[in-house]
């Protein structure tokens, strides 16, 4: 497409103006047929001393994007397992030196923070370009088109605080007797830390919302900080509200626990102290519940509205995306996941990751205002896969 | 295309995309020699065979095949894709795919996954972790144990000791008198160091040689010399053993493999595993170093039964003392969170009987 008709498309920011047309999003996938997928793949992978997992990934990527129908038209992915393998190895090592380090002396891991936060923003970005170089839909490959120095903008505030709390660590001769200094300046840093961190993310998802392409498409995150500072403020709403509410819940059960108990003893202290095993058992589960519970809704909330704002302020010339990603749903959905992986020792994670996929995916919707058979590809660069498989290590992944 | 219950379908209906646009061309698909005939919508064109990448069969899911100059064909149908591309282009399923697909195999699957991992739990991990230990250079054991020492310092759980040098000087000459009867060679190196704790009676060895002896330990057992040779040589033997490394390698490799299964969904799901290997893992180096202990009793001619009473004495509610649960915790190796299970007692019984 040349330039002019690029030109025409511009002043059409609004999409609302044109005659819009939702791209449904359909997973099709099960979680039974995941199971056997994931069975294979773990068995290979144990048997091979992991070095089969690039193929696992490779066949559980293809199995999800294949079922990932967009307007009926299922994604597709690239990637090639010995260019993977070749990463997941190299990952594998800088990973093993990390966590080695700390173990030898605090200036070694003072180091090995400093590498990781030198090297994780490059790898982060290689993983970008890799996964959505390698992602196709309609036989277009998509693009991730960030620049390293944009990487590095948007990645090293995110390593600010851990780097200091480092360093003053070093910095205190007698951790017994700390000089007040020291509370002070780990106060400092933890609130200039709570302070900063929506902006640091708001940092962090712009730069990957504004850097997704395909053919002509590039999508632009439309929003500032000032959302990611509302969102942040109803998150920590939603989590002192929900800690307050175990808490007392809390209170009540324990109160209650202890009259049961105490009658059943006859008010004799004695026995009181007796049933003190017991006693320890309650409070235990107690202790579990209020840990899953002060989590249980804040998690899904923050997912749910962050998933939300973000994708629907997403948008390109000739598109834009809607997402109803609903809090109780998704509640209600890890719940059961947790619930039922434990009962079943994890045999159920397949499952649980299905219909966590399917609910998260298929609640964006693109809506499409100009014409897909016009859209072509652009030259693009591949990443290196060594990128994709840090991603996959740290467990930070695009989100879609 | 003809009625595919009756005969064999020579042809499939696909979509066609060339790869630089994304239009999609309705075509249909058929295999002439070793050739796939590609034609419809403007679009004709043969590739040999062997340059496809054809997609694997499963029950859900779009059929995707891959042209090698980047143009791809799509069919949602994939029970027709399927019957075409066996019938037409003779296409197999491979090993892999044919075991997913059937779940009598997917169970043998599980059987023998599960086999490998109590094996590799078992036998695998401690043997694989014994190597590399045996590759690692003294010098690291000796960092990070005066690193664990000095953490151990700083955070307060020891302080100095109260020990009159006296009887510290006392407790030095027994034990390297005591060590002496032990063939040359089989003696790593140790340091030998007294602390007051916070955690009650305790002693503990760090990687690359220091042996921590508490005051609180020392008094409990009113100095008693053969105690102090057992309890002593215990700590010892985990030293001969490298038990301090072996266990960080251990954990790390459980880690590793814990975060592999389970880390994409929760790293505190994975983390359960790795609890329970280290408790584990630890009984069995205990048990290790309680026969280094013996055999060291045996040598200097004391009888293991003290052990048996010693295990009683700790046990017993000191009064003022905390509850002996968290350093266990904290220190993995340190002799209060054994199991001072009937077992024990009954092997140091057991080896006094043996002579």
């Amino acid at each position: 497409m040349d330039t002019d008709t690029q030109d025409t498309w511009k002043p059409t920011l609004a999409p609302e103006a044109l005659a819009e047309r939702p791209l449904p999003i359909r997973f099709t996938g099960s979680g039974s047929e995941y199971f056997r997928i994931w069975i294979v793949n773990l068995l290979l992978s144990i048997v091979t001393l992991s070095l089969y997992r690039p193929w696992a990934k490779v066949r559980r990527l293809r199995y999800f994007y294949a079922n990932t129908l967009v307007d009926g038209h299922a994604l597709d992915f690239h990637g090639n397992p010995w260019k993977m393998l070749r990463g997941y190895l190299l990952v594998g090592a800088l990973l093993v030196c990390y966590s080695l380090a700390g173990h030898f002396s605090k200036g070694a891991a003072v180091v090995a923070v400093v590498i990781f936060a030198v090297v994780f923003p490059a790898l982060l970005r290689a993983s970008m370009q890799f996964r959505l170089a390698n992602t196709s839909w309609r036989g277009l490959r998509f693009r991730f088109s960030g620049s390293l120095g944009g990487a590095y903008r948007a990645m090293l505030p995110l390593f600010v605080p851990t780097l200091l709390f480092a360093i003053l660590g070093m910095e205190m001769t007698d951790p017994l007797h700390p000089p007040a200094w020291y509370f002070k300046a780990i106060g400092l840093v933890f609130l200039l830390a709570v302070v900063l961190a929506p902006l640091v993310w708001w940092n962090f998802k712009r730069y990957q919302h504004d850097h997704y392409g395909l053919g002509q498409w590039q999508t632009k995150l439309t929003i500032g900080p000032g959302s990611m500072y509302g969102l942040t403020f109803k998150v920590i709403g939603v989590m002192l509200l929900s800690g307050i509410a175990v808490f007392a819940l809390a209170m009540i059960v324990g109160v209650v626990a202890a009259v049961v108990i105490g009658a059943g003893a006859g008010f004799d202290k004695e026995a009181f102290m007796r049933n003190r095993g017991m006693m320890t058992v309650v409070f235990g589960l107690l202790g579990l519940a209020f840990y899953f519970f002060a989590l249980i809704v804040p998690v899904p909330y923050a997912m749910s509205r962050s998933q939300n704002l973000i994708w629907r302020n997403t948008r390109c010339d000739e598109a834009r995306f809607d997402s109803k990603l609903r809090f109780g749903a998704l509640t209600g959905l890890t719940v059961r996941n947790w619930l039922l992986m434990v009962l079943t020792l994890g045999l159920y994670f397949p499952f649980a990751a299905v219909s966590f996929y399917r609910m998260r995916v298929e609640s964006v919707t693109p809506q499409l205002s100009g014409d897909i058979d016009r859209l072509q590809a652009q030259a693009a660069a591949a990443g290196d896969a060594s990128g994709d498989a840090a991603g996959d290590f740290f467990g930070i992944d695009i989100g879609l | 295309m003809t009625d595919s219950r009756f005969s064999l379908p020579t042809e499939v209906a696909a979509e066609y995309f060339d790869g630089r646009s994304a239009r999609a061309h309705a075509v249909r698909l058929r295999v002439a020699g070793d050739r796939l005939l590609i034609e419809g919508d403007g679009v004709q064109r043969g590739e040999p065979l062997a340059s496809l990448r054809w997609p694997e069969r499963t029950r859900h899911g779009a059929r995707l095949m891959h042209l090698p100059d980047g143009a791809s064909l799509h069919c949602r149908d994939s029970l027709e894709w399927d019957t075409w591309s066996a019938a037409a282009a003779g296409r197999r399923d491979a090993v892999v795919v044919r075991v997913q697909q059937r779940w009598k195999w997917v169970l043998a699957s599980m059987l023998v996954l599960v086999g490998t991992i109590i094996l590799a739990y078992d036998h695998l991990l401690p043997l694989a972790a014994r190597g590399v230990v045996a590759l690692l250079p003294a010098s690291a054991d000796e960092a990070l144990g005066e690193a664990a020492l000095s953490s151990i310092d700083a955070a307060g759980i020891t302080k100095p000791t109260t020990l009159p040098p006296a009887q510290q000087q006392a407790v030095r000459e027994a034990w390297a008198r005591a060590v002496s009867r032990l063939p040359a060679g089989e003696v790593p190196t140790y340091r030998l160091e007294f602390r007051q704790s916070t955690i009650g009676p305790n002693a503990f060895a760090l990687p690359g040689g220091p042996m921590v002896l508490t005051d609180e330990l020392y008094r409990l057992v009113d100095g008693n010399g053969d105690i102090l040779v057992g309890v002593l040589g215990h700590e010892l033997g985990h030293l001969r053993h490298r038990h301090g490394m072996r266990m960080l390698v251990q954990a790390s490799v459980l880690g590793a493999a814990a975060a592999a299964l389970y880390g994409d969904f929760s790293t505190l799901f994975a983390q359960i595993p790795v609890v329970l290997g280290q408790a584990s893992y630890s009984r069995g180096f205990e048990h290790e170093a309680d026969v280094d202990s013996v055999r060291l009793m045996k040598a200097n001619g004391i009888s293991p039964a003290v052990m048996a009473t010693f295990f009683v004495k700790v046990r017993q509610p000191r009064p003022g003392a905390k509850a002996p649960s968290s350093p266990g915790l904290q220190l993995p190796i340190a002799l209060a969170s054994h199991p001072a299970d009937a077992d024990r007692i009954r092997f140091f019984e057991d080896a006094a009987r043996e002579r």
